[in-house]
C-alpha cells in the first residue's frame, strides 16, 4: 500500500543521527515533564519551542512531537508512586495505579503495566494513523455540535459506572463538579458567569491545580494518619526481578489496552476531546467489561485501560493536526504555531507538499514510542526507590511539589490557592467517603457538553430536530436513550418477572 | 485508627457536605434565574439554562443525601491531618516576604526538624534533593517566574 | 477607519518633535513583558518575536526581556496587575501586549479602562473575511443575503473577541437580526474552521492567516471581504459589502499593540516607542512576521496609538451601551 511506502520513506528521513538524537532527547524531556505535576506537555512544548529555532524544521518538530508523546508515559509515574497525577490524563491512572503500588505492594508491576499499555495504545494509534491518515481526520470532522452532544450524553452516563457503592453521593458530586465548571467566562455570550465580582473567577477554576489539590494534596493530608505505620513497612520486593510482569499480568492487560487504544485514537480525533477525556472514557468503558479485581483497588485492567487510551489519543490527535491543520488541544496549537513560524503550513496540502516532513514526523512517533518505553523501563528501578523513602520524609517533599506545580500552571498564587482549597475539600470528601472521580470527570466533560448543546440549538434555532438529523447523532442519541431506559426497563421487568413467578407458584 | 467512640447519631459534621452543596445549589439557582436567563426563542439555552437545571437537581439530591447522612457513622478529622494545610498557608505567607523558593526550603527544613524531629543530616539532604528538583526543573529549565518576595524587591528597586 | 488613521497620522507628526528629545531613558534592569494568553498562541508569538528582535538589535541595553504569561481570569488579572504597577523603575520596565481583542472583554467585564495604561505603539492590524466550505449551500454572499431574506437559517462560525464585534457590525448594516443570521462563538478560529470543514455551518469568519492554507487547498473560498479595500493574493476575488449590494463596507479594526502602566514615565514610554518603531521598520519584521501571518503593516507610535485606542474604546463602550 502506498501509505506503507510513504512511511518507510519517512523512516529514511528520520534515521539521521541528528533526528534520532532529538527523538531520544525529546522522549526523555517528555518523561520528566510528564512526571512533574503541574507541568503538562503544553508548558514543556511551549518553552522548548524557542530552543528549536536553531534546528531545521523537521528536526525541531520531531523533537517536540516526541516530547508531547512521551509526556503521556511520564504522567503515570507520579500518579502511581505518589497518587499525584503528573498531568490531567494521568488522573485515572492514579485510581488503580496507586493502590496497586502501595496496597498490593507491586509498584514495579504497576509501572510496567502502565508503560506497556501506553506503548500498545500509542502503537495502535499510530498504525491507524498510518493507514487512514486524512480519512481519520475526516471522520473527526463529521462530528459537529449535535453529534458531539449526543456522544457526550452517552459519555456522561458512563459516570454512573464510576460512582461506586453509594449512588446518591456520586451523583451529588457529579452535579457539584458540573456547577464548578460553569464558573467563569461563558464563551457563547462573552459574559462572565458566577464570578462573584472576582477577577480571578472570571477565568473559572483552573483544572490542573484543582486536580493536584483534590487528588494529590488531599493524599498528603490523608498520609499524615498513616505515616508512622507506613514507616515500619519495609517494602521488600523492590528489585527489578521482583518487578517483572507475570504472564498472567500480560494476559490481563492486553484486552483493555487494545480496546482503549482504539477508543483513545478515536477520541483524539474528535474536536475538543483530548487525552484527558480519552483516559476517562477508557477507564469508564472498562467498567462494563470484566476485570479480575474490582476497578479502583489496584487492578491491572484499570491502569491498562486509561494509559492506552491517553497515548492513543496523543497519536490520534496528530491526524487532524497534520491532515487538516487543526490542533486538537492546546499543545497541538503550540506545535501549529511553531510549524507556521518555520514556514511549514500544516493543512490539507501538507501531505502532498511536504511528504518528507509529514511522514518523517509520523515515523518519529513510532520511534518515540519505542524510545519512551525503553527509557521508562530503565528508570523504573530508580523510581521504585522513591517508594522506599519513609513517608515522613516524603510528605513535605510532595507538599512542595504540589505548591510549585500548581503555581506553574498560570504563574500565579491563584493556582496554589485553588490547590489548597480543593485539597482540603478532597480530604474531607475522602473522610466522609465521597468519591472524587465523578467530580473530575464531570468537570472535564460538562463544559464540552454544554457548549456543544447550545451551539446545536443556535444552528437549529431552538429545535430538537438537529439531534436526530444526521446518522451519527441519531445513532448516539438512540444509544443514550436506551441506556437511560435500561435500568428503568430492568426494574420494570424485574418486578414483572417476580409477579409472574408468584402467580405461577 | 478510627476513634471507636465517635458519635453515631445526632446533627453534626456528617450533614455538612449535603448542606454545603444544597446551599451552593441554592445560590447558583438564584443567580441563574435572576441574571443569566433560561431559554431564548431562537438561540435556545442561555447562560443560565445548564446551571439552573443542574443546580435544581443538586438541590434535590442534596436533600436526599442529607437525610441519608443521619444514618452514617461520623468519621474523625484528626488535627494531625490538617498540619500540611497549615504548612502550606504559612509557606505562602512567608513567600510574600522571602519569595517562594526560599520559603519552600524553609518549610521543608522546619517541618523535618521541628515536627518530625529528624537529625540535621537527614533534614539537609532531603531539603537539598527536593530543592534541586524544584530549582533544576522549574526555575532553570522551565523558567517559571516565582514570586521574589518583598525583601528582594526592596533590595533591587 | 481611514479617518481615524488620518487623525492619528497628523497627531503623530505633531508630537514627533515633542517626544524626540525626551529619550533619556535606558533600561537598567530586566524588563517584564506580560502576555495575557497562553504560550504558543498568537499574542505570545507576537510578543516573543518583538522581544527577540529587540534583543538581537540590542535595543534594550543588554537587559533581558522576561516574557510572562499571565492567564488568570481570562487575562484580566494580568492586565489589572500591570495597570496597578507603582511608579518608579518597576513601571518603566513593565510592558504589556495589548490588542483590540483584549480591550473589549476588559471594558465589558471589568472596570479597568485604557486610561490606566500608557499606550506605546500599535504594531499591526488585521481584518476578517467570510468564507464558505466545499459543500456550501450558498456560493456567493449575494445568495446568502437572498436566502436569509427568504427565511432560511444561515449560520456563521467565528471565534470569540474581535469576530463577534465584526459580526454585530455586519448584521447592523444588513439590517438582519441575530436570529436571521446567527453567529456561533468558538474558543478559537481553528475550532470554527473545523465546524465548516465538516459542513455543520454555512460560513466562517476568519482572518487571512488562519484561513490561508485552506484557501490554497480549495477547502475554503472567500465570499466577502470585511474591509474597505479588497484583499490581495488568493483572497482578491472576495467582494466588499458595497460591491454586493447597496450597503456600506463593513470592517472592524483589529489591532495589535503594546502598552505600559499608567505610571510609566514619559521618557521610558518614548524610549520603548522608538525601539518598537525600529522593529516595525525592520525587514525581518516585514518578512518574517507581517508577511508570514498576513497582517497589515501599520505602525502607530505613542500619541497616534493613544488617539486610536481611545477612540476605539469610546466607540466600543457606546456600542455596548456603557
Amino acid at each position: 500500500m502506498e501509505n506503507i511506502n510513504m512511511l518507510l520513506q519517512g523512516f529514511s528521513v528520520l534515521l539521521t543521527w541528528q533526528n534520532v538524537f532529538v527523538t531520544f532527547l525529546g522522549a526523555i524531556l517528555g518523561l520528566i515533564v510528564g512526571a512533574m505535576p503541574g507541568i503538562g506537555s503544553l508548558a514543556g512544548v511551549a518553552l522548548l519551542l524557542p530552543l528549536t529555532y536553531s534546528f531545521n524544521p523537521t528536526t525541531a518538530v520531531i523533537m517536540l512531537g516526541s516530547l508531547y508523546y512521551a509526556n503521556m508515559f511520564g504522567g503515570a509515574f507520579s500518579a502511581i508512586l505518589l497518587n499525584i497525577p503528573g498531568d490531567s490524563p494521568a488522573v485515572m491512572t492514579a485510581l488503580d495505579g496507586y493502590p496497586m503500588a502501595t496496597v498490593k505492594k507491586r509498584p514495579g508491576q504497576a509501572l510496567l503495566v502502565s508503560n506497556f499499555s501506553s506503548f500498545i495504545g500509542g502503537l495502535i494509534g499510530m498504525i491507524i494513523l498510518t493507514f487512514t491518515g486524512p480519512a481519520l481526520a475526516n471522520i473527526g470532522l463529521k462530528f459537529g455540535p449535535s453529534e458531539m452532544t449526543a456522544l457526550l450524553l452517552v459519555a456522561m452516563t458512563s459516570i454512573g459506572w464510576l460512582v461506586g457503592e453509594n449512588p446518591s453521593k456520586g451523583l451529588l458530586l457529579t452535579l457539584f463538579g458540573i456547577l464548578l465548571a460553569c464558573m467563569g467566562m461563558d464563551t457563547l455570550t462573552g459574559s462572565p458567569r458566577y464570578d462573584f465580582g472576582n477577577e480571578y473567577l472570571l477565568g473559572g477554576i483552573p483544572f490542573t491545580p484543582f486536580v493536584i489539590g483534590m487528588v494529590g494534596f488531599s493524599q498528603v493530608m490523608i498520609l499524615m494518619d498513616e505515616r508512622l505505620v507506613k514507616a515500619k513497612e519495609v517494602t521488600e520486593k523492590l528489585t527489578i526481578r521482583g518487578s517483572l510482569l507475570t504472564k498472567h499480568d500480560l494476559k490481563r492487560l492486553l484486552p483493555p489496552a487494545l480496546r482503549s487504544g482504539v477508543l483513545g485514537t478515536f477520541m483524539g480525533v474528535l474536536p475538543g476531546a483530548g487525552a484527558t477525556a480519552a483516559s476517562f472514557m477508557g477507564y469508564a468503558v472498562q467498567k462494563s467489561f470484566k476485570s479480575e479485581e474490582p476497578l479502583g483497588s489496584g487492578a491491572v485492567e484499570g491502569i491498562a485501560s486509561c494509559e492506552a487510551a491517553n497515548n492513543g489519543a496523543a497519536a490520534g490527535s496528530f491526524a487532524p493536526l497534520l491532515a487538516l491543520g487543526i490542533p486538537g488541544s492546546g499543545t497541538g496549537a503550540v506545535l501549529l504555531g511553531g510549524l507556521m513560524l518555520w514556514g511549514l503550513n500544516p493543512g490539507p496540502l501538507l501531505f502532498t507538499n511536504e511528504p518528507d516532513f509529514a511522514w518523517g514526523l509520523i515515523a518519529s512517533l513510532f520511534l518515540a514510542n519505542v524510545v519512551a518505553l525503553m527509557c521508562a523501563w530503565g528508570v523504573i528501578p530508580l523510581l521504585i526507590k522513591i517508594l522506599s523513602v519513609p513517608t515522613r520524609l516524603i510528605i513535605p517533599c510532595i507538599t512542595v511539589i504540589c505548591i510549585v506545580g500548581s503555581y506553574s500552571t498560570s504563574n500565579s498564587m491563584y493556582g496554589v490557592l485553588v490547590m489548597l482549597i480543593s485539597g482540603v475539600l478532597g480530604y474531607v470528601m475522602h473522610k466522609f467517603r465521597y468519591p472524587a472521580a465523578p467530580v473530575l470527570l464531570a468537570f472535564v466533560l460538562a463544559p464540552m457538553l454544554e457548549s456543544n448543546m447550545r451551539k446545536s440549538f443556535i444552528i437549529s434555532r431552538g429545535s430538537l430536530d438537529i439531534f436526530f438529523d444526521s446518522p451519527l447523532s441519531l445513532a448516539f442519541m438512540t444509544i443514550f436513550i436506551v441506556i437511560l431506559l435500561f435500568p428503568a426497563a430492568r426494574a420494570v421487568f424485574g418486578s414483572f418477572a417476580r409477579t409472574k413467578m408468584e402467580t405461577a407458584k | 485508627m478510627e476513634n471507636a467512640a465517635a458519635k453515631t447519631k445526632g446533627f453534626g459534621l456528617n450533614q455538612a457536605i449535603p448542606l454545603a452543596t444544597a446551599a451552593m445549589a441554592g445560590v447558583f439557582l438564584w443567580l441563574g434565574l435572576s441574571q443569566y436567563g433560561f431559554w431564548h426563542d431562537s438561540k435556545g439555552p442561555m447562560s443560565g439554562f445548564f446551571p439552573i437545571v443542574i443546580s435544581s437537581a443538586l438541590l434535590l439530591v442534596s436533600i436526599a443525601t442529607f437525610f441519608q447522612s443521619f444514618s452514617e457513622k461520623r468519621p474523625t478529622l484528626p488535627f494531625l491531618n490538617w498540619l500540611p494545610a497549615f504548612g502550606v498557608v504559612l509557606t505562602l505567607g512567608a513567600t510574600l516576604l522571602l519569595g517562594m523558593v526560599p520559603s519552600l526550603a524553609l518549610y521543608v527544613v522546619l517541618w523535618l526538624r521541628l515536627f518530625e524531629k529528624y537529625d540535621w543530616k537527614t533534614t539537609l539532604i532531603t531539603t537539598a534533593v527536593i530543592m534541586a528538583i524544584v530549582i533544576g526543573c522549574f526555575v532553570i529549565w522551565l523558567g517559571v517566574p516565582f514570586p521574589q518576595g518583598l525583601i528582594y524587591e526592596a533590595i533591587t528597586e | 477607519m481611514k479617518k481615524i488613521l488620518a487623525i492619528a497620522a497628523i497627531a503623530s507628526l505633531i508630537s514627533a518633535p515633542l517626544s524626540a528629545g525626551a529619550s533619556d531613558f535606558t533600561p537598567k534592569k530586566d524588563i517584564e513583558w506580560v502576555v495575557t494568553s497562553s504560550p504558543g498562541g498568537g499574542s505570545d508569538i507576537y510578543t516573543r518575536f518583538i522581544s527577540d528582535a529587540m534583543t538581537k538589535a540590542n535595543l534594550a541595553n543588554g537587559k533581558t526581556f522576561l516574557v510572562t504569561n499571565k492567564t488568570d481570569g481570562g487575562g484580566e488579572v494580568g492586565r489589572l496587575n500591570v495597570s496597578r504597577t507603582a511608579a518608579g523603575t518597576r513601571a518603566d520596565h513593565t510592558l504589556l501586549t495589548f490588542n483590540s481583542g483584549d480591550l473589549m472583554p476588559m471594558v465589558k467585564n471589568t472596570s479597568n479602562r485604557l486610561a490606566n495604561f500608557t499606550p506605546i505603539a500599535i504594531m499591526a492590524e488585521d481584518k476578517q473575511l467570510l468564507f464558505i466550505g466545499e459543500s456550501a449551500k450558498y456560493k456567493t454572499f449575494d445568495e446568502v443575503i437572498k436566502a436569509v431574506k427568504s427565511g432560511a437559517k444561515v449560520v456563521i462560525a467565528g471565534s470569540k473577541g474581535d469576530d463577534v464585534a465584526t459580526y454585530e457590525k455586519l448584521i447592523k448594516e444588513l439590517k438582519f437580526t441575530e436570529d436571521q443570521l446567527a453567529f456561533i462563538v468558538n474558543d478559537s478560529t481553528s475550532a470554527a474552521i473545523t465546524s465548516i470543514l465538516g459542513g455543520h455551518v454555512d460560513l466562517v469568519m476568519s482572518k487571512p492567516a488562519a484561513a490561508d492554507q485552506y484557501v490554497v487547498a480549495g477547502k475554503l473560498t472567500p465570499v466577502l471581504a470585511l474591509s474597505s479595500t479588497r484583499f490581495t493574493g488568493n483572497l482578491r476575488d472576495a467582494p466588499r459589502l458595497s460591491e454586493v449590494g447597496s450597503y456600506q463596507d463593513v470592517e472592524f479594526p483589529v489591532w495589535r499593540g503594546v502598552v505600559g502602566p499608567k505610571t510609566m514615565s514619559p521618557e521610558a514610554a518614548a524610549f520603548w516607542a522608538k525601539s518598537l518603531k525600529t522593529v516595525a521598520e525592520s525587514e525581518a519584521w516585514q518578512k518574517d512576521y507581517i508577511g508570514k501571518f498576513k497582517l497589515i503593516p501599520s505602525f502607530l507610535d505613542q500619541q497616534a496609538a493613544k488617539a486610536f485606542m481611545t477612540k476605539f474604546e469610546q466607540d466600543y463602550l457606546k456600542s455596548i451601551g456603557k
